[in-house]
């Protein structure tokens, strides 16, 4: 039956089977006179539905097609002249000399027929450019205070495309889209609205005003309303101290006539990020009240908020749970899923296992999409109720045994990783699981993940040998890929348990026959190591791997290759480090549990690549490290910098972005100067920015040498010099040739030891401590005044030295009033940096003190890193 | 009209499509003289320069015309050539008071004659030198000896003197237009 109504459809597309070039021959028809407007719309219907497959059209066959096309204006046909449009439309990307139909759309757009207006004015504004923009900008005028709906429509939704390559002109237009703003047609009054937020997005305190007044006098249509909502909600985020009136717009909407209006405004409300539990009450109600109407989507679209914000406003949520149960069995699985999950979260302990069973009924009836949800989930419930891993683990087993697509089997595998590292008390039923998993895995991605984890975890568990038959089952049976990581994780197992090591030897042995190459290297390489090195390099380069960003290692040794002179060997010490190792994956973030905001470290590599491309730091060499952006001015000021440092080996550079949000000037040769009040840090070359117009971004470099007394922290002292030149704000012509010297003070500078090093994970720490040595060895006490608990104190420690927790000893347990944590980096010019911090609360005082040890391979630095905490 | 029109057309009395082009350099007044021509209550109050180019319609006593109004500016004369293809007839389109821009006129004139599409299908070129009543403005005999017309013996071309905007000479053109087209069209269906 099914396969029946399959073919009825395939037969029914007549567009099923058409051939590029056929189509553009067909397309010749355009020449003909007279037109045949019945046979040319059915051909242009070919030529679009080629096009929006995805087709690629040549230049100059698109630009012959559409030439063809333009000759079709001489119908009188309604459709056809239809069609063209949109023909037109599809081609504006891919043909040359679009604009020579400029004419004939203006021609349309300016006429009496309003069936071709409309349709022409999203053709027009498609195809033009914005020195043509200027010619039609009266009809565009016109054409947004149009009396026809559809009309103003189709230019405001048009004017909202145009922001984008010419917000200058589109911006000229703001009286006329004002007007249409009070339209009594809904969609003309939406678009209007969201036409007049772009115009002014870049000015808060416009925004705020329109907000202002939009909220005192009602819009008409549900759908402005909607759109103003999140206009002030995005207000109420940007803002430091939002405008009470705001908040109360957003709550009177909840008593809107529309469901649509009251659910955006509840949404609204809970995703604000600082609400009080009374602000919150009346939004989750209006939740409430939707998940009792009729309509399924309003349901889904209710239960689905309730899911977001179960874990940030638990208490709150709870309330809507006796509303939340009786979805479980609703009809539709995605709302039972949203409840379930839902209720999962808020629920207590002890309702999990009766949640889990309701789930269980119909798991294998939702989509992947859901199940994931489920997953993400159960996640989040192990790591709130860790005890109940005894019920999640045979769960998630079950569910990986079942069929599905490859995201779906990564949430489960990502999910069990997850549980494994958390709770040790889950890591032999869930490395078990895991292990069955891959005896049949057609992924071989998730395969190699899970070989990965158990050469790194399995050694420690009590019985280490049984997992390696499933090991090298995969050495066996599986692809390269696997059979190569397969061959590392018994390399691990060798490394780590001694007593192995001649059994993994023996296997290890074997991999040197296989088929492939990168297996058989591996092989060789582990064994040797294996069967000759000491213990000490055994742990460097078969447990730590090589951390070092891959980009920075190719530029490495590219530049090597080109220098030519192989008598020294290649130092990789030189190489740029990253904190994560090559082979590890980045860690994905549930989507339920709410993300948190931080900082993003930028990557090394593409401020590498400006950098490389400045020819005063040419010679500094690779970049060490790179340091987040740091706000040296208000994010309000006339001109705001923002600073990157960049570690060389021997020097920094500073990066300053600067922007200008005057738009009545224009800054010429910008650079930023640097002054140290105690004459230690000197600028070398700086690098300065000729020409800095409105509401760009340029950078300016300084230099500073890493000075002789080796000091590595200091503070300088920043000011912005430049010229101005006055400049017409609207077109950005200067006014005349005069300018004039200004200066702008910054925050200061400050360089830290952090600046300095690298934070690099060993993934045993003990064996790097004692391989150290105990030349370059320092210690110190202290008392800490600033911090009041122990995770608080480690987190610090760890970022004013930059270096990064080992082996997870940053998670603090709770209720101890000792705890050492495991510091581990690498300082510029690459010597290893390690440190044991233990941080101890005196029980009487509650005061905090911590004992630090410091050691590296080389005096000098452990000297340095000493200094920063002292 | 239906019965009638579709019953005289089987005849061969009705008024046949044809394509003609409109070309000539910028200013000289294409949209003006097509305006011109079409009935008075559809023409439009404003002409400004056109970009690309626009399609008008208009009919003679036995002729409907589809007049493709090309855009004369420099950037745009490339685009002239994709229509001779698929027209019948070629109006050029001159500005008779511009006597500086005589030798550029003569190069695209000659383009335009010389053209392949023109020269092998043998389409009749009307040019039409128009602004004749500019004080100062050549004659059309004039125009003939500067553009070295007079040497120019192969193909189908005359000459008009007209006023766009009074619409003088204009009827004239088009009766000589009309009269070629039909007897080029016959020529082509035996």
């Amino acid at each position: 039956m099914k396969t029946n109504k399959k073919d009825e459809e395939t037969g029914g597309n007549v567009y099923a089977h058409l051939d590029k070039t056929s189509v553009l021959q067909e397309a010749r028809a355009f020449n003909e006179t007279p037109i045949n407007a019945r046979k040319c719309c059915f051909i242009l219907s070919k030529l679009i539905y080629i096009i929006q497959q995805g087709e690629s059209i040549g230049r100059t066959e698109a630009t012959e097609a559409f030439f063809g096309v333009t000759k079709l204006w001489q119908s009188k046909d309604v459709s056809l002249r239809r069609m063209v449009y949109l023909a037109v439309k599809e081609l504006a990307e891919v043909s040359d000399d679009v604009i020579i139909v400029t004419s004939s759309l203006t021609k349309d757009m300016t006429g009496r027929e309003d069936l071709y207006r409309a349709a022409a004015i999203r053709a027009l504004c498609k195809i033009t450019d914005t020195g043509m923009l200027q010619t039609i900008e009266r009809y565009m005028k016109q054409a947004i205070v149009d009396r026809n709906s559809a009309i103003s429509s189709s230019a405001i939704v048009s004017s909202i495309h145009l922001m984008r390559k010419s917000s200058e002109v589109v911006r000229r237009w703001a009286n006329e889209v004002q007007e249409a703003v009070s339209s009594d047609n809904h969609m003309v009054q939406y678009h209007a609205l969201a036409l007049l937020y772009q115009i002014r997005a870049n000015d808060r305190l416009a925004v705020n005003k329109l907000v202002q007044k939009f909220s005192k006098n009602a819009l008409r249509s549900p759908y402005a309303v909607c759109y103003l909502i999140r206009i002030a909600t995005r207000c109420l985020v940007d803002d430091d101290q939002p405008d009470s009136s705001v908040f109360t717009f957003i709550e009177s909407c909840l008593r809107h006539k529309s469901e649509m209006v009251v659910y955006e405004a509840a949404r609204a409300i809970v995703s604000l990020p600082q609400t009080t539990p009374s602000e919150i009450q009346p939004a989750i109600t209006a939740l409430q009240m939707c998940c009792t109407s009729p309509k399924a989507a309003v349901r889904f679209a209710a239960v689905r908020t309730l899911n977001k914000v179960a874990m940030a406003h638990p208490n709150a949520v709870m309330s809507c749970n006796v509303d939340l149960e009786k979805f479980i069995t609703d009809p539709n699985r995605s709302i039972a899923t949203l409840a379930i999950t839902t209720l999962l979260k808020t629920g207590a302990e002890s309702s999990v296992e009766r949640l889990m069973q309701q789930i269980a009924g119909f798991v294998n009836e939702i989509s992947d999409e859901f199940k994931i949800v489920v997953v993400d989930a159960i996640r989040s419930l192990c790591s709130r109720y860790p005890r109940k891993h005894t019920v999640m683990m045979p769960f998630l087993a079950k569910m990986l045994r079942s069929d599905g697509s490859y995201d779906y089997k990564k949430a489960i595998v990502e999910t069990i990783i997850a549980i494994i590292e958390e709770n040790p008390d889950a890591k032999v039923a869930g490395l078990a699981h895991l292990c069955e998993f891959i005896e049949d895995c057609e992924h071989d991605n998730l395969s190699t993940r899970v070989l990965h984890l158990l050469g790194r975890e399995a050694p420690k568990t009590p019985n280490p040998s049984s997992y390696i038959r499933f090991i090298y089952n995969r050495v066996i049976l599986e692809s390269t890929k696997v059979r190569a990581a397969a061959v590392t994780a018994l390399a691990k197992f060798g490394a780590q348990c001694v007593d192995l090591r001649p059994s993994i030897q023996v296997l290890l042995k074997r991999c040197l026959l296989d088929s492939d190459d990168e297996v058989r290297d591996r092989a060789t390489f582990y064994l040797k190591m294996l069967t000759e090195a000491a213990e000490g390099l055994i742990h460097n380069f078969i447990l730590d791997g090589l951390q070092v960003s891959p980009s920075g290692l190719e530029r490495s040794i590219l530049d090597y290759l080109r220098s030519g002179s192989y008598s020294s060997p290649f130092d990789l010490r030189v190489v740029p480090v990253t904190q994560q190792a090559l082979s590890q994956p980045e860690k994905r973030v549930p989507q339920l549990v709410e993300e948190e905001e931080k900082p993003k470290a930028p990557k090394v590599e593409p401020y590498a690549a400006q950098l490389a491309a400045i020819p005063q730091f040419a010679a500094l060499g690779p970049v060490f490290k790179s340091s987040t952006r740091i706000a040296l001015t208000e994010s309000i000021a006339e001109y705001t910098v923002h600073m990157i440092k960049h570690t060389f080996a021997n020097a920094m550079v500073l990066q300053f972005e600067c922007k200008n949000t005057m738009n009545d000037q224009l800054l010429l040769d910008v650079s930023v100067e640097l002054e140290d009040p105690d004459g230690e840090w000197e600028t070398g070359n700086t690098v300065q920015i000729d020409k800095l117009p409105y509401g760009e971004v340029h950078s300016a470099f300084s230099l500073l040498e890493f000075p002789d007394s080796g000091a590595i922290s200091g503070s300088l002292g920043a000011i912005l010099k430049f010229k101005v030149m006055d400049v017409d704000p609207t077109s950005g012509e200067p006014d005349s040739d005069d300018t004039y010297e200004q200066t702008y003070v910054l925050e200061e500078v400050d360089v830290n030891v952090s600046d300095s090093v690298q934070g690099v994970a060993k993934s045993s720490f003990g064996s790097a401590w004692e391989a150290l040595g105990d030349d370059a060895t320092r210690e110190e006490t202290f008392q800490l005044s600033t911090v009041e608990n122990i995770p608080d104190a480690v987190k610090k420690i760890s970022e004013i030295l930059g270096l990064v927790p080992c082996e997870r000893s940053d998670r603090v347990p709770e209720g101890k009033t000792q705890h050492t944590v495991f510091l581990s980096g690498v300082f510029r010019g690459g010597y290893d940096v390690l440190s044991k911090a233990t941080v101890a609360v005196d029980p009487n005082d509650n005061s905090i003190a911590m004992n630090i040890i410091i050691k590296s391979n080389e005096p000098l630095v452990a000297d340095l890193v000493i200094s920063a905490v002292v | 009209m239906g019965f009638f029109s579709s019953l005289s057309s089987l005849f061969g009395l009705g008024k046949k499509d044809v394509n003609i082009v409109v070309v000539g350099l910028d200013n000289s007044g294409k949209t003006t003289i097509l305006n011109q021509l079409k009935t008075p209550e559809t023409r439009s109050q404003q002409i400004v320069p056109t970009v690309g180019h626009v399609v008008t319609n208009f009919s003679t006593q036995n002729l409907s015309f589809h007049a493709f109004d090309m855009a004369g500016q420099m950037k745009y004369r490339s685009t002239w050539e994709s229509y001779f293809h698929s027209s019948q007839g070629v109006i050029f389109v001159l500005d008779s008071s511009d006597r500086l821009r005589m030798e550029l006129l003569k190069d695209e004139l000659m383009m335009v004659m010389e053209h392949k599409d023109v020269v092998s299908r043998g389409i009749p070129i009307v040019i039409l030198a128009n602004k004749m009543d500019i004080p100062g403005a050549m004659t059309a005999s004039d125009i003939t000896v500067a553009l070295g017309l007079n040497l120019y013996r192969s193909g189908t071309w005359s000459i008009h003197s007209t006023c766009a905007l009074t619409g003088d000479g204009l009827d004239k053109a088009m009766q000589q237009l009309s009269a070629e087209i039909t007897k080029y069209m016959e020529s082509r269906r035996t």
